[in-house]
């Protein structure tokens, strides 16, 4: 534990946190963009310097940790180096938000009530296309800040993204220059979910006019594997499809990390293929649709028959893990207590 | 030990110091768990993966034990046979908490690391390496999926691992333990639910009387007392007039189980069969007699339980398709239809309590406490926090953790002049089981769609056959096409192949001999033959 003190304020730290956490916690918030917890602290993007008492220039407060009697000061000119910086990135950042992701850059500038001053001559970087459908990349709305490259190396720990160019031609690419599909990455969208001005974007929202903010969201638990992500369908109101699934930090236990299934493989939900009518087969040995009550009748009669025909032991029960505990717990009673077996089992027995 | 889940949690994998991973393929089959087995490497954590390929894991590894499919028991037994012969076990764990350790000190001393490289492939020195660096340090802790399981000798390769853990003490804190990573969703939630014919909701015995009675009572209806059959039992019982009605909720059995081609002709027979499912599939247009539409995850309320044990919200999001209803609603009316008479159960939360009431381990764990982030089960009364690991401060099991002696056991089919290659199966990360979900996002088969087996570059090239060739396996079962894929994963002699194709079952085959105990299939060993398609 050390002491320090905060605008005038003396307060707490734990050994070795950052600046910007231990402000945090005492109710000062620095604004940050290049800084996501799951990463290592980088001090890129330098919005959120502060001032120390005796050192020569200002210091980044995400990655600088708070040392024992350390005077920080978080008000007075350093507002006027973030608002300066702003004005800077906004000058070269063309298009807000291409995918309609939320953009921590224009939150800010709009909280800090500034705008572009100009627009840099250059700002206009190189366009950027891919063949793969998932993930999109804008350069105009990117900050160079390398969160998405620094997730893929220090998170996913593979080569996918890297860093290209220099200085106004800069940019973010598949590694090697590939496709996105033939670089090491696992399609995991991990990049797009920590981009702070969503440069990368689900590209199957390309263009949309709807901020991510107008969607609906309703919590969940994933339905793929058993590791039980948390993850927030978000749904156009209107249709009430899905339109793209995202996840929060604070979600555990993933902490908003998600897989390639679990963020994108969710239109099955709204796939024509669905079935949409009771079927039940006829004389003519097809499948036809029909009513509920058709259909419920003819399912009970069929288990009914052969109950009393065979004994219950006679009827198997295979439920399955795509379904709730609630569910499978109504399937077992129905086999124990409806036809009178114990006959329950899965495919995932193991 | 006495609980048939995970002992430890998930965010607690990161700061584990030693991480043994044997047969979890988990970059691919659990990729957000993957993350924090990452983290812990990334942290300065030693990994070592034991497995028959080299998967992406053993990129991180310290140590890549690749032993031949279906030789666990052997590595294992070896290992513990170093950390006897070398002291390294914990004597005062084993006294105080354990019991038959004799038993399996005296099988282990005949399996000699240098017999073990043998049989397995596994250097003595990287087994001897391995055994000391898991016995000597106290944040060990061993991750296992199918690789373990998906064997004629799966329950034999649980027991070694469970030998290990107990052998060393590693049990019952933070950051340790035997860890099961559960394949799907709700595997955790179904068993727990008591979809399973040895137990009812909450692991309680259906041969034991006063259970029964207990749920009969509650329930109002005679719980039976003649034993279920297994999903194997009932995959034979189809053969055998035994089986005359399924009910299939959500279920393929034609493509997911052992022998497919088998399982479909068996399903041919059935009087009635019953399907509940979203999609139509090629065996239920083929077979059903009934098919009732039901609800995705993202259109019904109700909870999952993950391979942690923790039980989350699921929340109904999206209107149902056409006149489709939820599973619990179809239960509901098919129920009825029967003629029972069950209470009105007017929500998702109405059948959880119901459960919770009935399963002590579950009793505290009730809606309002989980509408943030889930808690883990045992939650024994309300209040209770939720237990993050299992078996603290001792081994759930009465009278103490048992050992149990395992001998090694020769996989049921290998491979012979005919069919030469050993063939074993799994996931991949682009796809989920029988693939009708991701097999529809375009996004995804554009990075893997067509049906493809992974064989080393020198089987390949003796065979003629180059990257991107379709070439037919062949089984005593079946036979299907593939397009190969040249992999350094596999060595020459197996090859591998995932069982997400609709089109060309993998499960066409595998054979269907599976462990005595527990009927679990040997979908990881079955011996093929590959041919150039002319």
């Amino acid at each position: 534990m050390v002491e320090f003190t905060l605008d005038g304020r003396t307060v707490t730290a734990s050994d070795g946190e950052l600046i910007v956490h231990a402000a945090a916690r005492h109710g000062t918030f620095i604004p940050t963009l290049c800084h996501d917890d799951k990463l290592d602290p980088y001090g890129g993007c330098r919005m959120c310097v502060v001032d120390v008492e005796g050192a020569p220039r200002p210091m980044p407060a995400c990655a600088t940790r708070v040392a024992e009697g350390m005077a920080i000061s978080t008000n007075g000119q350093i507002t006027d180096y973030q608002r300066t910086l702003t004005e800077m990135l906004l000058s070269e950042h063309l298009n807000a938000s291409p995918g309609g992701r939320p953009n921590e850059l224009r939150d800010l500038a709009t909280e800090l009530g500034v705008d572009a001053p100009v627009i840099l001559p250059d700002a206009k970087r190189e366009e950027y296309d891919d063949r793969n459908q998932l993930m999109g990349y804008d350069p105009d709305a990117c900050i160079l800040c390398a969160r998405c490259v620094r997730y893929t190396q220090e998170v996913m720990q593979c080569s996918a993204l890297s860093l290209e160019g220099r200085g106004g031609h800069s940019r973010i690419v598949p590694t090697w220059g590939l496709s996105w599909l033939d670089t090491e990455c696992e399609l995991c969208g991990g990049c797009l979910s920590t981009c702070p001005t969503g440069a990368i974007y689900e590209k199957f929202e390309e263009g949309t006019e709807r901020p991510e903010s107008a969607l609906e969201e309703v919590r969940t638990t994933c339905t793929y594997c058993g590791v039980g992500c948390q993850i927030d369908l978000k749904l156009d109101p209107g249709t009430k499809h899905i339109v793209k699934v995202t996840s929060k930090d604070e979600y555990l236990p993933n902490e908003g990390n998600l897989c390639v299934k679990g963020r994108f493989a969710f239109n099955f939900v709204h796939h024509p293929d669905r079935l949409t009518r009771p079927l039940v087969r006829g004389e003519d040995g097809e499948l036809h649709p029909t009513t509920w009550e058709h259909a419920l009748e003819t399912a009970a009669a069929g288990l009914r028959k052969v109950i009393d025909e065979h004994g219950p032991q006679a009827v198997g029960f295979l439920s399955s893990a795509r379904l709730t505990n609630e569910e499978n717990y109504l399937i077992q009673k129905l086999a124990r207590t409806g036809v009178g077996t114990n006959s329950v089992h899965s495919c995932e027995s193991t | 030990m006495g609980r048939g889940a995970s002992s430890n949690s998930i965010p607690e994998i990161e700061n584990a110091r030693f991480l043994f991973v044997i047969g979890s393929n988990t970059t691919e089959a659990h990729p957000v768990l993957a993350l924090r087995i990452k983290k812990a490497v990334r942290n300065g954590a030693t990994l070592v993966v034991a497995d028959p390929r080299a998967i992406w894991l053993t990129k991180l590894a310290k140590r890549h034990l690749q032993l031949r499919p279906g030789t666990d028991v052997w590595l294992l037994n070896a290992m513990m046979h170093v950390i006897l012969e070398e002291g390294l076990q914990d004597d005062e764990y084993i006294r105080a908490n354990t019991v038959d350790f004799d038993a399996v000190r005296e099988i282990v001393m005949r399996y000699t690391p240098e017999d073990a490289e043998k049989v397995t492939g596994v250097p003595a020195e990287a087994i001897r390496a391995t055994a000391r660096e898991y016995a000597t340090e106290r944040h060990a802790a061993i991750f296992y999926t199918l690789g373990i399981t998906e064997h004629a000798c799966g329950v034999d390769n649980i027991w070694s691992l469970s030998n290990l853990v107990l052998m060393t003490g590693h049990l019952g804190y933070e950051s340790t333990g035997l860890n099961a990573l559960r394949g799907q969703n709700n595997v955790q939630g179904l068993n727990d639910s008591g979809a399973n014919p040895m137990y009812l909701p909450g692991y309680q015995a259906v041969d034991d009387p006063e259970l029964r009675r207990k749920f009969s009572e509650a329930w109002g209806a005679e719980v039976p007392e003649t034993p279920g059959y297994r999903l194997d039992q009932m995959m034979s019982g189809l053969h055998d007039g035994r089986v005359r009605a399924l009910v299939l909720i959500g279920e393929n059995p034609a493509q997911t189980e052992p022998n497919a081609r088998h399982v479909e002709e068996g399903l041919g027979k059935l009087d009635f069969l019953l399907s509940q499912d979203i999609f139509l599939h090629d065996m239920t247009s083929k077979h059903a007699h009934v098919v009732l539409p039901a609800s995705s995850f993202a259109e019904k309320d109700g909870t999952f339980t993950n391979t942690e044990r923790r039980v989350s919200r699921v929340r109904r999001a999206a209107p149902l398709p056409g006149e489709a209803k939820t599973d619990l609603e179809i239960v509901l009316l098919l129920a009825r239809a029967l003629g029972t008479h069950w209470p009105e159960y007017p929500d998702a939360e109405s059948v959880w309590n119901e459960l919770a009431d009935l399963a002590p381990a579950w009793y505290g764990l009730r809606y309002d406490r989980i509408e943030e982030n889930g808690i883990q089960w045992p939650v024994p009364e309300l209040g209770h926090p939720g237990t993050q690991f299992l078996h603290a401060p001792r081994p759930a099991r009465p009278g103490g953790a048992k050992f149990y002696p395992v001998e090694y056991q020769r996989p049921i089919e290998e491979p012979d002049s005919e069919y030469p290659l050993v063939l074993s199966t799994g996931r991949t990360l682009y796809h989920y089981n029988s693939a009708t979900m991701t097999m529809r996002e375009s996004g995804i088969t554009e990075k893997q769609e067509d049906p493809f087996f992974e064989i080393s570059a020198e089987d390949a090239s003796a065979l003629g056959l180059a990257e991107g060739d379709w070439a037919r396996l062949l089984s005593r079962r079946g036979a299907l096409e593939a397009r190969v894929h040249l992999s350094e994963r596999v060595y020459p002699g197996l090859v591998w192949m995932a069982l997400h194709f609709a089109e060309q079952k993998v499960n066409w085959l595998t054979h269907d001999v599976g462990d005595p105990l527990i009927g679990t299939p040997e979908f990881k060993i079955s011996a093929v033959r590959v041919e150039p398609v002319a």
